[in-house]
């Protein structure tokens, strides 16, 4: 059971987590958002599309200009608050690996650490703790924040991103953290290159079985983009068959770019998996 | 004696768990409901059940066809590892039939029989007999779909016979005319895909043997997917 925002989802239910960027230049949107008006234009559009959960960032995950916490605060912080102002009910999720920056999106009302960096700062999740709120555990292989990764290698990536997953989520567990709103995330792309990213996706039954909720961020990424030799921009469709793969294995959040396209995907494995009905059956039982 | 007639179609719309995140036969299963409903508050001391299947003979009451028609165990037509057929369920018309005597409730015993869809005269006098002779107040359920052809998007196409068939039916039931519906070919009402027809001659050979009249009223006649969809009671004062 995974429990968000006080809502509980079963573990069938497949939630979208739409990613608004606050960054000027995030490898898809390139800076779609960057300012204040498109970006809560982009929150109320997703929330009208039926996103579950929003996922604000303000730095960019690939290598650049370097943004410090403070900065980091001021492209997010006050953007939190008011998207909680006007969508009371709407989970919201922050990706920020800083517990300084944590701190000040939770008393801004958030309700969700992505901490997208694999537990580079301990301290995230003493914030999740202290503020009750939920916290991704993610694989990254131990690499520091905003690097790609250089001949990074595994025994098993899966077995790795299983053991060091499942490790952050129970030490945050035992720090105070909500069990029931800890999930894991194998963080496809980071710290791995495309084979292994291929390999999370074609096993994540395993990491499904341990119990705790798994988060799948697939959207647009480098794996999909070199598995089918297409550029950011044309990489949806390659996109939505990992989504629909790691669906058909258990993955209950989806990090995305495209709400409607994902969620059709979604319930449409979950009509083939039996735990959710057609909208409308009437061919052949009339 | 038989007290009362209801016809109510049986298509698998009618089972909820059937048609997933809508509920498109529920104008239909009211009228069902309310036609068995009126049938019970008749004070029968059995209820008997007639509907067509492949052959024909007694049935033991069992659970509606759900696996068979692709639905799964848990409510909501939906429950993953649905793979296990079931075990004694009943043939569609009798099962819709059971599933609508649960909705109206009441404790009257109910026998169930199947008549096969292309029995003729002989076989559908010969149950129609074994009902009349019956000395409880028997009320009757009768499983009596239309023509499934009844437009170029109906189940069997579109075949212009259709309609003068279904009509007569229609007004056979609003007329309380049991010689009417013994006059339907069987060979025409296969033609026509109208799953109906022999267990409405089994009504209307049993209700003519004894001879009662009967208040007509029909409560439904429309073919929203094609296939004609009657509802009717007829109540005897007896």
């Amino acid at each position: 059971m995974l429990r968000l925002r006080g809502r509980e989802y079963d573990r069938d239910a497949a939630l979208v987590m739409a990613i608004v960027n606050r960054t000027p230049d995030s490898f898809y949107d390139r800076g779609a958002t960057w300012d204040d008006g498109p970006a809560f234009e982009r929150v109320r559009r997703v929330v009208d599309q039926g996103a579950d959960i929003v996922d604000i960032g303000g730095i960019k995950a690939a290598p650049g200009e370097e943004i410090g916490a403070d900065e980091e605060k001021r492209r997010i912080v006050d953007f939190v608050a008011g998207v909680r102002q006007e969508f009371p009910d709407l989970v919201i999720s922050v990706d920020t690996w800083r517990a300084s920056v944590g701190r000040a999106v939770c008393e801004a009302g958030a309700d969700l650490l992505n901490d997208a960096w694999g537990g580079y700062d301990p301290e995230l999740a003493e914030v999740a703790a202290e503020f009750g709120v939920g916290l991704v555990c993610t694989h990254t292989g131990g690499v520091a924040p905003r690097t790609r990764p250089h001949r990074l290698h595994y025994d098993d990536v899966v077995r790795e991103a299983i053991d060091s997953t499942v490790a952050l989520a129970e030490r945050a567990v035992a720090l105070g953290a909500p069990a029931e709103s800890v999930l894991i995330d194998p963080a496809h792309d980071f710290g791995k290159n495309t084979w292994h990213s291929l390999e999370l996706t074609r096993r994540l039954d395993e990491m499904t079985a341990t119990g705790w909720p798994v988060l799948v961020s697939l959207s647009n990424k480098d794996f999909v983009g070199e598995t089918l030799d297409l550029p950011v921009g044309e990489r949806l469709t390659g996109t939505l068959a990992a989504t629909a793969v790691c669906a058909w294995h258990g993955a209950q959040v989806y990090r995305v770019h495209e709400v409607v396209e994902t969620r059709q995907v979604l319930d449409m494995v979950a009509a083939i998996r039996g735990v959710r009905p057609p909208a409308r059956a009437v061919r052949g039982l009339a | 004696m038989i007290v009362g007639t209801a016809v109510c179609p049986h298509p698998p719309l009618l089972l909820r768990e059937l048609t997933g995140g809508q509920d498109v036969g529920a104008d239909l299963r009211k009228a069902c409901e309310a036609a068995v409903a009126s049938l019970v508050a008749l004070g029968p001391e059995v209820l008997v059940v007639v509907g067509g299947a492949d052959t024909g003979g007694r049935r033991e009451p069992g659970p509606a066809p759900v696996r068979a028609f692709g639905g799964t165990e848990s409510a909501g037509g939906a429950g993953g590892s649905g793979t296990r057929p079931e075990e004694g369920a009943l043939p569609l018309s009798l099962g819709v039939a059971g599933r609508l005597l649960d909705a109206v409730g009441g404790a009257v015993p109910v026998d169930m029989y199947a008549v096969a869809f292309d029995a003729g005269p002989g076989p559908v006098a010969e149950l129609a007999d074994a009902i009349a002779r019956r000395p409880e107040r028997v009320a009757l359920l009768v499983m009596g779909d239309g023509s499934a052809r009844r437009g170029v998007k109906a189940p069997g196409h579109l075949d212009e016979r259709a309609f003068a068939y279904d009509e007569r039916v229609r007004r056979a039931l609003a007329g309380a005319d049991p010689s009417a519906l013994l006059g339907l070919e069987p060979g025409l009402a296969a033609e026509l895909l109208a799953a109906g027809r022999a267990a409405l001659q089994v009504m209307a050979a049993a209700v003519a043997r004894g001879g009662a009249s009967y208040r007509p009223e029909v409560l439904y006649a429309d073919d929203p997917f094609g296939v004609m969809y009657t509802v009717a009671v007829w109540s005897c004062d007896c």
